[in-house]
């Protein structure tokens, strides 16, 4: 007998908020500890390599100051590592250690609602990293806003893209160390080869198609475009390189990890 | 009515067979226990009720929970069910009333009514001292009662619970115990399984055992007893019995079993029993009542299996 009646569980978005306000919970637990090395680190960054560094390089890079190409650069790449260290080490500590989704997935909510709602949250943390870096640079000169208030949008989107390739990996990983390769072997390497530090458009050409083909190169576009309102059609490229690869990775993330959580 | 309807359910881990076509089913409002040594598949078949175990597909076997099937309709079986996993998974980052409130999220409930339930919750767990506790500063016994406070969040029609008392002190257990007895007064339904075939006895109005994956037998745990064991055991250590009874006849329909260091006799009759201590030249011995566990050894084996 099918039962007929229609039981009142939260909708999609309920849901989806549920998980997310969950992560948000226990991340503003520490506001301290938590909250200022996302201001910290820029400002460290950009006083030692970019004030130090920038008297020797007077060259303008992509038509602009060293330290506006390397400020512009940071409102992404720290939304890159923050996101990729929730969606790895945090996550699998989650997932092996402290049973946390088990007990989440008691609830009324589906293992699809839970990562989703886990690269939404990568995403708000890369938003909130971004919003830190504009702060910092901001009161400097080295951005202007209005139009760099975007930046925090793309560094929303490019926590969501890091965050499903790192649940993807995370998928795969048995032992927590493996992390290692990861991002020493793919995220470091991918911060120099992007044109976060210099310009990608003088490197041999081999180097150059692989900078295409890696994320963050769209992400670093973007937010250069959006901090100086220099807008052309290429962006709607690197916008759609992005969107696609959320929804392939994304997609491929919570295939295989569903496997993991439910036996 | 039946809250929870198995039929002839398996699940495989590879070549593993965790359940094998088991079935039961759960009456609404009662209390239906599910026993069996480490590995039986007790928890695996309680996942596979509320839908975080994918039960094996295309053989046959079928599972209703209020009419719903947890491969189809797990926020249905979720919303209205409460469960207690086997392991604690508490929130370490979160305090008490942090964890509960973070909890009631998922089941839509506005902060205020939250909150209410939250407070009667903890009163009824006996935990209200501890709304601002860390997690880690509670007992074994506390948090226990926390993940049964959090599993009650929604007032569920269904209590699910995977060892609610298992490396509890006396007392914690008995009031989780007349805890579970007062839900079930109040019409929910529950589903538990135990190591403690007393906890059993105590709270469940039926009982199955499972091994191996596959069901040895269900009933009312009082006719279980009955029907499936003599009414008193006799137990020896086995070096004094074999050499008080060495060869001499024992009492009509007293049966024996030897199992690590012990010799047991089983018989209805008392006194035929009392025959078997006289031989023992004052020797220790321990005569009872037979219980739920030498039931439950019975059925399922005193030697371990490749599985415990
Ligand atoms: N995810 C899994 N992958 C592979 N095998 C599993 C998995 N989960 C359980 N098993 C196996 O299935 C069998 C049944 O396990 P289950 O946890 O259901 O037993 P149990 O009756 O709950 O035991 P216990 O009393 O120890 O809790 C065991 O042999 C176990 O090793
Ligand atoms: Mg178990």
């Amino acid at each position: 007998m099918r039962s007929s009646e229609t039981i009142p569980y939260p909708h999609l978005a309920w849901r989806l908020y549920s998980v997310w306000y969950r992560h948000m919970r226990v991340y503003t637990k520490n506001l301290v500890s938590n909250g200022l090395p996302p201001f910290l680190e820029p400002l460290l960054f950009l006083v030692g390599v970019g004030l130090g560094l920038s008297r020797y390089i007077t060259e303008s890079m992509d038509g602009m100051s060293y330290i506006t190409f390397l400020g512009t650069g940071l409102l992404v790449t720290t939304a890159m590592f923050t996101a990729s260290f929730e969606c790895t080490y945090a996550t699998f500590i989650r997932l092996e250690f402290e049973k946390v989704y088990d007990g989440m997935l008691a609830a009324p909510i589906t293992v699809n609602n839970l990562i989703v709602g886990e690269i939404i949250w990568a995403g708000t943390k890369g938003l909130f990293f971004s919003f830190a870096v504009l702060c910092i640079l901001t009161p400097f000169g080295i951005v202007r806003l209005p139009q760099a208030l975007l930046a925090p949008l793309v560094g929303f989107l490019t926590g969501v893209m890091f965050a499903s390739m790192s649940l993807l990996v995370t998928s795969f990983v048995k032992t927590i160390n493996h992390f290692n390769f990861y991002m020493t072997g793919f995220l470091s390497p991918m911060f120099f080869f992007s044109g976060v530090v210099f310009p990608v458009s003088n490197l041999p050409k081999p180097v150059q198609l692989v900078a295409q083909i890696v994320p963050l190169t769209h992400s670093v576009r973007l937010v250069r475009a959006v901090c100086l309102s220099r807008y052309d059609p290429g962006l709607l490229a690197n916008l759609a390189y992005i969107l696609v690869f959320v929804a392939v990775f994304g997609a491929l993330a919570v295939r295989r990890l569903r496997r993991r959580l439910v036996s | 009515m039946a809250v929870i309807g198995v039929d002839k359910v398996s699940k495989s881990f590879g070549r593993l067979r965790a359940v094998c076509e088991l079935s039961f089913a759960v009456e609404a409002g009662s209390c239906f226990g599910l026993l069996g040594p480490n590995g039986a598949g007790k928890t695996t078949m309680m996942k596979m009720i509320y839908g975080t175990a994918a039960r094996d597909a295309n053989d046959g076997g079928t599972i209703e929970v209020f009419g719903f099937d947890p491969a189809r309709d797990e926020l249905s079986i979720k919303y209205l069910s409460g469960v207690v996993p086997q392991e604690n998974n508490l929130d370490d980052e979160l305090n008490v009333i942090q964890n509960l409130l973070v909890y009631a999220k998922f089941y839509g409930l506005p902060a205020r009514v939250a909150r209410e339930r939250i407070a009667s919750l903890l009163a009824f767990l006996e935990l209200s001292e501890k709304v601002k506790a860390r997690i880690r500063e509670l007992s074994g016994g506390m948090k226990r009662r926390l993940v049964i406070a959090r599993a009650l969040l929604n007032n569920p029609r269904l209590l699910i619970l995977d060892e609610p008392t298992t490396g509890l002190d006396p007392q914690v257990r008995h009031l989780i115990w007349e805890k579970l007895r007062q839900l079930r007064s109040g019409g929910t339904t529950i589903l538990l399984t135990t190591h403690y075939m007393e906890e059993a006895f105590q709270i469940c109005d039926r009982v199955l055992i499972m091994d191996k994956g596959r069901k040895v037998m269900e009933d009312h745990p009082q006719r279980l007893l009955e029907q499936n064991i003599e009414r008193y055991v006799l137990e020896i250590p086995q070096e004094h019995a074999a050499k008080a009874i060495d060869g001499r006849r024992l009492p009509e329909a007293v049966r024996v079993d030897h199992a690590q260091g012990i010799s047991r006799f089983y018989c209805d009759d008392l006194d035929r029993l009392k025959v078997v201590t006289d031989m023992l030249n004052g020797q220790a011995y321990y005569l009872r009542q037979a219980n739920l566990e030498d039931v439950f050894l019975k059925a399922t084996g005193r030697g371990l299996n490749e599985k415990q």
